[in-house]
């Protein structure tokens, strides 16, 4: 089998771990109108959770994976009532918000450091075959990421599209204004986003966690900014945008490390930003009010 | 000297170092509304700069590997060491600077830092890896031949003058058209725009200055304790001047005087010496980063304009214009 083809089914497994990740952030920019600078800390905690609930208090592994996941979207929930939502209602400037994300996030590493310590952990999947698909070979593990990732994205789709609320968060991304003078309760909406931002990041962390094998108390952190590259590239704001963002990111990264090296792997993820920056800063999906 | 003395001094030294780099964090963030969210990786680049202009061409003795090796006279050095942190100010600035919201310029910062720690680590011929430069010459003691104690007075006095001179100018951008246009820019760019006032040439310039600022502040670092590795400046010590500036009173040169004082010099160093907590080695410095990121949002909670505020800026055009309609009316 061809180490290129190998290289675009790496590809797919990082895209997978990176859509779960990019819509989480994305909806909740396109809802709230500002950056949770804080976002890869959820991750981290995401992923530290289901180790704690699968390691310590031995609850099966895929067990534990949905009870850190909805564990997370009640702190993300949490954080935005007792912490941004004070600040947005005293209405704070967009710079000091950033701030508060961004000290938030140094708070959340520490916090992180100081429960789990510094040493390397990592999730298992019980079990791991290899599979063949084609000119690919997958695990079991890997397997489960793409497989989790398609069946997250398919019900995001269902949500934003057949459901009231997911109806709701569209309108307020386009228009909060508009959105509350038709009737739409933009408090509930936005605690809602905050609990779906937060079961996607907890669940991306998770399964980053199983990708990387073994991961420590900053990987969220270092991680953050090919979110940022993926959400960008499609468009802030938009979560159809950042899914394709993160399939475009995820295949760049994975072939350039059999193209050049894998040590130029972030590097890749970091020019394609930078260029969309500069060439189309609205991302490959336009949301309007979301970029200039 | 008694260990008290030295250590005093030392004190002093890094206390100048950090007024510098709040300062150029002020002009940033606090005068201009950059949010700049590595400010740490400017300084640092004119660290390394500073440093490998400074020492001899890379000898299988020493085992390090690192660009440059330029054997220069230390004012030269830390030109060079500045004009490297300005040069990828001015790079950062061109990608987001230009027509975008401040979120897009904080992810550029934070993308930028992660990249450059990346590349430093990895490309162990720039700087030598995740193990550093060290061994760098004390500035001027080639000529000066001082003992150890005595030489930390000079730097003191030698870094004196640079905070001196770095401070005079920092008060007087501030107070020149150049501080108001960027004030004017950062309360609302439209309205400065409207005046005539490109927004994306004033706030470059503040960039490029404040990432100077960064660049002297990182070689003086060097210059002092002449080594720099990628763990001396990792994220949270942008933090620290964040809280350092928020916590002073952000766009007042005071204030920023009064943070660096106060969080990296008196917070840091009291906290240093806590205990340790056997076989949790990590416990203290993560909870005294704990502290800093709560102290930020706690500022920002209860006193978002500092212990110093910024002064309300005064028109006496105005007053003399509501004085005049006052008496037009009477008349």
């Amino acid at each position: 089998m061809s180490v290129l083809a190998q290289s675009v089914g790496f590809g797919l497994i990082t895209a997978s771990v990176l859509a779960l990740a990019a819509v989480g952030l994305s909806l909740q920019f396109g809802v709230t109108n500002y950056i949770n600078f804080a976002y890869g800390e959820f991750l981290t905690i995401g992923a530290y959770l289901a180790w704690t609930l699968s390691h310590s208090l031995h609850l099966n592994v895929y067990l534990s994976l949905v009870v850190a996941t909805l564990i997370m979207g009640v702190f993300a929930l949490l954080l935005n009532r007792l912490l941004l939502r004070p600040f947005t209602k005293k209405g704070v400037p967009l710079l000091f918000l950033l701030v508060v994300t961004f000290g938030l996030s140094l708070f959340l590493s520490n916090l992180t450091l100081a429960i789990w310590g510094p040493d390397f952990q990592s999730l298992d999947l019980p079990r791991e075959v290899p599979h063949a698909f084609g000119p690919f070979l997958f695990t079991t593990s890997q397997l489960t990421i793409i497989g989790i990732a398609a069946v997250a994205m398919g019900a995001l789709h269902i949500l934003l599209t057949r459901t009231e609320i997911g109806k709701a968060m569209r309108a307020m991304s386009d228009s909060v204004d508009l959105a509350q003078i038709s009737g739409i309760d933009t408090d509930r909406i936005t605690s809602f986003t905050w609990l779906l931002s937060g079961c996607l990041a907890g669940l991306a962390g998770i399964v980053l966690a199983i990708n990387i094998t073994s991961f420590q108390p900053n990987f969220g952190g270092e991680f953050l900014f090919v979110i940022f590259a993926a959400v960008i590239l499609g468009g802030v704001g938009s979560p159809y945008g950042a899914m394709l963002g993160a399939l475009v990111i995820g295949l760049a990264t994975e072939m350039s490390a059999v193209l050049i090296n894998s040590a130029y792997k972030n590097d890749v993820a970091f020019a394609l930003l930078i260029l969309t920056l500069l060439l189309r800063p609205q991302g490959i999906i336009r949301m309007a009010g979301k970029a200039a | 000297m008694s260990p008290i003395v030295y250590y005093l001094t030392t004190l002093v030294v890094f206390f100048f170092i950090f007024a510098i780099s709040t300062w150029g964090l002020n002009l940033q963030f606090g005068t201009a509304g950059i949010l700049n969210f590595t400010y740490i990786t400017f300084f640092a680049i004119g660290g390394y700069f500073t440093g490998v202009s400074m020492l001899g061409r890379p000898d299988a003795l020493s085992n390090m590997r690192y660009i440059l090796g330029l054997n220069l006279p230390f004012p030269i050095a830390l030109l060079i060491g500045a004009t490297a942190a300005g040069v990828l100010g001015l790079l950062v600035g061109l990608v987001a600077l230009r027509r975008l919201r401040s979120d897009y310029l904080a992810i550029v910062t934070v993308s930028v830092g992660a990249i450059v720690y990346d590349f430093v680590n990895v490309n162990t011929g720039l700087f030598n890896g995740a193990d550093g430069i060290a061994g760098i010459p004390y500035p001027f003691n080639d000529s000066l031949n001082l003992d150890p104690n005595t030489y930390t007075f000079f730097y003191i006095a030698l870094t004196g003058l640079v905070t001196l001179v770095l401070g005079l100018l920092a008060f007087r951008i501030y107070n020149s058209p150049l501080g108001r246009t960027l004030r004017a820019i950062r309360e609302d760019a439209d309205v400065a725009s409207a005046f005539g006032k490109d927004s994306y040439r004033f706030r470059m310039i503040a960039m490029v200055v404040g990432c100077v600022y960064a660049g002297i502040a990182g070689g003086l670092l060097v210059g002092f304790i002449s080594a720099l590795n990628p763990g001396g400046w990792v994220a949270g010590e942008t933090f620290l001047l964040y809280a350092a500036l928020l916590l002073g009173g952000r766009g007042n040169n005071w204030g920023a005087l009064l943070g660096a004082f106060l969080v990296p010099v008196l917070f840091q160093e009291a906290t240093r010496y806590l205990p340790q907590i056997p076989g949790h080695a990590e416990l203290i410095p993560a909870l005294r980063n704990m502290i800093v990121g709560g102290l930020l949002i706690a500022v920002l909670w209860f006193r978002p304009e500092g212990i110093l505020p910024e002064r309300k800026a005064k028109f006496p055009g105005v007053e003399y214009l509501k004085k005049r309609k006052a008496a037009l009316e009477v008349g």
